[in-house]
């Protein structure tokens, strides 16, 4: 590791530093990769920690790198502010990690602290949103404009074949998923002749959804459905419509976290009619860095992780599939 | 001590003066509490850095210019933020004019297609308009500060929302239509060999014009005044409305420019930027020794303040410190600030 | 009579000691039953910390207290209450949200048998202790509606009705108009027939030969004399509490009336539309010759303090009728910074409320009016601050080892002394002083009758609202009595004593011969 840190300017160290630099875009084999005897520190830059499947995303990493002794993982929580993300990615660059995991508070404000890493020749694996350019190794994430289409489309197909009047209930205002998860619905009830008759901000608490759900029952006591953008809202709805007189109103949710509190239980149970498996990419992200570090391989730019629509035909089953690890 | 006093002077006039010297001593270390207290952390901190090839990590020049460049938005606040406090008041809508400024900035330079001058002034004007109403609300209705600027917070929030339409609003450069202009970038930049962030360089001008302005102004005597005690002020002919609206209004000016620096710093314009920057804000204040109800304090005791948390925050992530243990510590050191304030040497009444 | 009576209290060779400075050192003190013992000296002499021992409120001093012969330790205040001593302090230590029963019965509320504030037993109790008082207040009032002297009254009685055997009063009158001290002495006397013993700190040396029986005078921490009170006179008492000869009022009167031409001259004044708990001018008219000191009497709540504030811009804010004019010209006073411009300048009632920054520097407050003078494109230079500051507390005397020193350490007389330079240094036409010498002590209370004798010599005109009799007569040339915002009477001081005046204060009969002018 040494002498490579003081030859590095030069051209003995393998893939080079100047062609890793150059961000071409190209898959390339990570200058740090020592293969399987070598020792490895990870840096997780996580958004936040106070959402329950940022929380599973770290969990699932912290379980895939357990089972690799030559990883150490160092996990750090920016409280959903960017600058600080910026701050963290930045001290992970001056410990020199040997790969950097990042999901994103934003996109924009990320991008040019996340090349600034990539371009040291630390391989950057960025999960769940994706940073501007294409200064990184791999994408990994699912789509969350696919995932509201597909939630769309169950609404057009399962829950109102016949059209009708629905409220939405969405993340927090200004941020990246709740517009696309509200593009993605859109799309996939369109020409159907399903109506969004309200639309209000839950910020994705479970209280707020709450709150918003109320007024908005108050206000369109006829909607027929609502699409909650995530599980906690959705429970938050639950509530909503059980003290206004509509314990059956079909609410529909997404994440669909294996956990005791999350979605897939929700289902389960009955107090959310379904939900959309919103998978964390933890231990994908842990399969990349064993490839570029330990095998010395090239992994693709990007890996879409598919969804799953939970019903409470297939809850129990799914719950233990995503548990088995 | 006395065995020092050997020389053909009389002891009794020699005595005198070594006392007085050591009495001195102690106010010295309080005044400047914070300073003391940055150079301990300093201290610790290269102590328990991590290296790595020999090399101490914390010590490394790129690594001391980015805890400068990751507190100068709070640090900008922060000055404003002294003033207020030292005037006996509070400003909880800083962070949330940091947001608004920052996404009025994004908007002005991609949506409307501003240049880079118009849209500073713009923005460093709103800013200055926010906190003039506020001090006008707060001088001439006698309404708490605490309650107007928690009204000034989320209405800066809500306007932020609303001028982005909820969104936020990433800023890309070039000359094309919806692109910004690309000085702008400059602030997400470093000079001097690209080690200096600019960011940094701008804290420092402000702080450097504060501890001026406070130490050579009659405005700054007024603003003592004031804090110290606000009845005794005005009857002593200093015109307490009018020194709080301008306090109130830098106060705004200044959360704007560090609104300016976050839009330039991370090319983004979020609605939900600078949330809770008040309370770090407050937090860097109240460790720079500056006391909550008001009349004591220094803008130089806040940089060192900002400084300290800066260069704890820093070490504890160098060292893998678990980020909620990081919450727990900064807390400690709040209290701590607030605590040797008490062991003050007090004046006697 | 009671002076062979055991001591209810005895103090043996108590010395008290804050970081280096002894405040107190060695000093023997008793307290008889059925005795008011006075206790005399310059501020800082050590009365105050002598009593905290006493009163539980100050620990770690060396020497004995005995109770009955017994000695003792008071570990808290509320130690020393158990054992029948309780304290009235000089600060007002009330709490000001709180009504006048509450604060009377805070901290030891009765509880009614839900265990809930019995509050009926609460007002009935404070009800009957105010009436045996004297003291009309409705106890249901909240304490900061009350004017300084009724909270000062209040402190009084909620002090008594702890039942305490010794009561240390501690400048009980400082804030008392003359009428309501006969009620307190009244009090007093009833204590005494009852046997309980009385601490008597005040720097009024007539109250102290009405009221005490025994005088003990402290200077430097330390007994130097005691006196039989009633015998006693108040150059003895002065000269042993300064330590050397004092000669504590001129005349104004005997020097003449100035020939000055009228400085300022106020017509049928009258605010309407007063703040209830204020007594707004209601039809003044008086007038003040440049060089002149005219005083200002009258009881508590008569209208003194709110006829300066009127004239300095800060009174009431309704529309007010009549004339003011100053120097020739008709002025509307609007607040401070104009006052100021015209040269009107305010010594506040409570200077450490109203007056002084406590915690800044001395250099910081005596500069506070003329920064914006000093200033050269609002820029100040520190060397024209310090030789203005400097210049200032040498023409007053202050005592002091550094101008930076915070202004709350210096003695209440060398505070005052900062209040008026930092007026002084406004070069004010027309100076007005608000109980100027409330808690001060004799030699720095000289000082400030000079300095005012002075300004009046270089023909500025002073207005001295003051509720002391003695001071009023000895300093002013004429006093107008005010009544319910009234200007009652005026009186000549080179004519009347000062008991004329007390009387023509209480709107009693027989001082109609005595009035040299009606002041309407």
């Amino acid at each position: 590791m040494a002498a490579c840190a003081v030859l590095a300017a030069g051209t003995a160290c393998g893939t080079t530093h100047e062609n890793s630099g150059a961000s071409t875009g190209q898959p390339v084999a990570a200058r740090t990769c020592h293969g399987p005897t070598g020792h490895y520190t990870i840096g997780m830059s996580q958004a936040n920690v106070a959402e329950p499947y940022r929380q599973r995303m770290n969990d699932d990493i912290r379980k895939a790198a357990a089972a690799v002794p030559q990883f150490t993982v160092n996990f750090a929580d920016a409280a959903q502010d960017n600058a600080k993300q910026v701050d963290q990615v930045t001290t992970f660059v001056t410990q020199q990690i040997d790969l950097l995991i990042i999901s994103p508070n934003e996109a924009t404000p990320l991008t040019a602290v996340v090349k600034q890493a990539y371009d040291k020749g630390i391989p950057v694996l960025v999960l769940d949103r994706k940073v501007d350019g294409d200064a990184y190794t791999e994408f990994i994430g699912a789509d969350n404009v696919d995932i509201g289409r597909q939630a769309g489309q169950y609404f057009a197909n399962v829950l109102l074949p016949q059209g009708g009047k629905i409220a939405e209930l969405r993340g927090l205002a200004g941020s990246t998923p709740a517009k696309e998860r509200s593009d993605g619905f859109d799309q996939g009830i369109a020409g159907h002749n399903i109506q969004i008759v309200a639309a209000q901000d839950g910020d994705w608490l479970q209280d707020k959804g709450e709150q918003q759900a109320d007024a908005i029952l108050k206000a369109n006591p006829d909607i027929q459905a609502i699409y909650s953008q995530n599980d906690p809202m959705a429970e938050g709805a639950r509530i909503a419509a059980a003290n206004a007189g509509r314990p059956d109103l079909p609410i529909t949710g997404i994440d669909g976290l294996p956990i005791e509190a999350g979605g897939i239980k929700a289902v389960q149970a009955g107090r959310i009619s379904a939900t959309f498996v919103y998978p964390t990419g933890g231990k994908e992200a842990i399969d990349a860095a064993e490839k570029l570090l330990l095998d010395c391989q090239t992994v693709p730019k990007t890996q879409t992780l598919s969804t799953q629509l939970v019903t409470k035909d297939n809850a129990a089953q799914v719950y233990d599939a995503l548990n088995r690890g | 001590m006395s065995g020092q006093a050997s020389g053909p002077a009389p002891t009794a006039t020699l005595g005198a003066p070594v006392t007085r010297r050591r009495r001195e001593f102690l106010p010295t270390v309080f005044k400047f509490q914070s300073l003391f207290g940055l150079v301990l952390v300093f201290a610790a901190a290269v102590v328990y850095s991590p290296t790595k090839n020999g090399q101490v990590l914390f010590l490394d020049s790129g690594n001391l210019f980015n805890v400068v460049r990751s507190i100068s938005e709070i640090g900008i606040l922060a000055v404003g933020m002294t003033l207020v406090i030292l005037i006996g008041g509070i400003d909880l809508s800083v962070g949330s004019v940091l947001g608004l400024a920052s996404v009025g900035s994004a908007s002005l330079l991609v949506d409307n297609g501003f240049g880079v001058v118009p849209v500073v002034l713009i923005v460093l004007a709103i800013g200055l308009g926010f906190g003039v109403v506020q001090g006008v609300a707060i001088a001439t209705f006698g309404i708490q500060a605490f309650i107007v600027t928690l009204a000034g917070m989320q209405i800066a929030r809500g306007l932020a929302r609303i001028f982005s339409g909820g969104q936020a609003i990433a800023i890309t450069y070039g000359d094309g239509p919806g692109q910004a202009p690309v000085v702008f970038s400059l602030l997400g930049e470093r000079t001097f060999g690209g080690l200096v962030p600019i960011p940094a360089l701008i804290f420092i001008a402000v702080a450097a014009v504060a501890v001026v302005l406070l130490r050579v102004t009659s405005f700054s005597r007024h603003v003592y005044a004031i804090g110290g005690n606000e009845k005794a002020a005005r009857l002593s002919g200093v015109p307490v409305m009018r020194v709080k609206i301008v306090v109130f209004g830098i106060c705004g000016l200044l959360a704007a420019l560090a609104g300016i620096v976050h839009a330039g710093q991370l090319n983004f314009g979020g609605p939900n930027d600078g949330t809770g920057y008040e309370l770090d804000a407050i937090a860097a204040v109240v460790i720079g020794g500056t006391s909550l109800s008001g009349g004591r304090g220094s803008v130089a005791g806040t940089v060192a303040g900002a400084l300290l948390v800066g260069v704890l925050r820093n070490i504890l992530a160098l060292r893998n410190i678990d980020s909620n243990i990081q919450l727990l510590i900064i807390g400690l050191v709040i209290v701590l600030a607030a605590g040797l304030q008490q062991f003050r040497p007090a004046s006697v009444s | 009579m009671t002076d062979t009576a055991a001591p209810l209290v005895e103090m043996i060779g108590v010395t008290k000691s804050f970081g280096g400075v002894r405040a107190v050192a060695g000093a023997d003190f008793s307290v008889r039953a059925g005795e008011v013992h006075a206790l005399l000296g310059e501020n800082g002499a050590g009365k105050s910390t002598l009593m905290k021992v006493l009163s539980g409120e100050v620990g770690g001093y060396r020497g004995e207290i005995r109770i009955g012969g017994d000695p003792v330790r008071f570990t808290s205040p509320a130690d020393a209450q158990r054992a029948g001593i309780a304290m009235i302090h000089q600060e007002l230590d009330l709490v000001p949200a709180l009504s006048v029963a509450e604060n009377v019965f805070l901290g030891r509320e009765p509880k009614t048998a839900f265990g809930t504030v019995d509050r009926r037993r609460m007002l009935r109790e404070t009800a009957a202790q105010l009436d045996r008082t004297g003291v009309a207040i409705d106890p249901r009032r909240p304490v900061e509606q009350l004017r300084t002297g009724e909270q000062q009254l209040v402190t009084i009685v909620k002090a008594l009705s702890l039942d305490a055997r010794v009561l240390i009063m501690d400048e009980p009158t400082s804030a008392l108009s003359a009428h309501e001290v006969d009620r307190l002495f009244a009090v007093i006397a009833g204590l005494r027939r009852g046997g309980s013993g009385i601490v008597y700190i005040s720097h009024r040396m007539e109250e102290i030969g009405k009221v005490a029986d025994r005088a003990t005078v402290l200077r430097n921490g330390e007994v130097v004399a005691e006196f039989d009170a009633r015998s006693m006179t108040a150059a003895q008492a002065s000269e042993a509490m300064v330590g050397r000869p004092v000669h504590l009022m001129f005349r104004a009167a005997d020097r003449g009336r100035p020939p000055g031409e009228d400085l300022l001259r106020i017509e049928n004044l009258a605010v309407r539309r007063s703040r209830p708990g204020r007594r707004d001018p209601a039809g003044i008219s008086l007038r003040v010759a440049r060089g002149e000191i005219v005083g200002l009497a009258g009881l508590l709540g008569a209208g003194r303090t709110e006829l300066l504030e009127t004239l300095y811009g800060v009174g009431a804010k309704g529309p007010w009728q009549g004339r003011i004019i100053l120097g020739g010209k008709e002025i509307r006073p609007r607040g401070p910074r104009q006052a100021l411009r015209l040269g009107i300048a305010l010594v506040p009632e409570d200077r450490r409320i109203a007056g002084l920054a406590l915690e800044h520097s001395v250099l910081a407050n005596t500069v506070m009016s003329i920064v914006d003078r000093i200033a050269l494109l609002g820029l100040v230079s520190r060397r024209r601050e310090r030789s203005a500051a400097r210049a200032s507390t040498e023409r007053l005397g202050v005592k002091l080892a550094s101008l930076a020193d915070p202004v709350g350490s210096l003695s209440g007389g060398n505070q005052q002394k900062v209040v008026l330079g930092r007026n002084l240094l406004t070069e004010p036409r027309l100076l007005l002083l608000d109980e100027p010498t409330r808690g001060v002590d004799v030699g720095a209370k000289a000082e400030i009758y000079r300095l005012l004798g002075e300004a009046a010599s270089q023909g500025v005109g002073v207005l001295l609202a003051s509720s002391e009799p003695a001071e009023l007569v000895g300093v002013c040339h004429r006093v107008i009595v005010l009544r319910d915002g009234r200007g009652r009477y005026e009186l000549d001081t080179g004519k009347v004593s000062e008991a004329d005046l007390l009387a023509a204060s209480m709107g009693e009969g027989a001082v109609e011969g005595l009035v040299v002018g009606g002041a309407e």
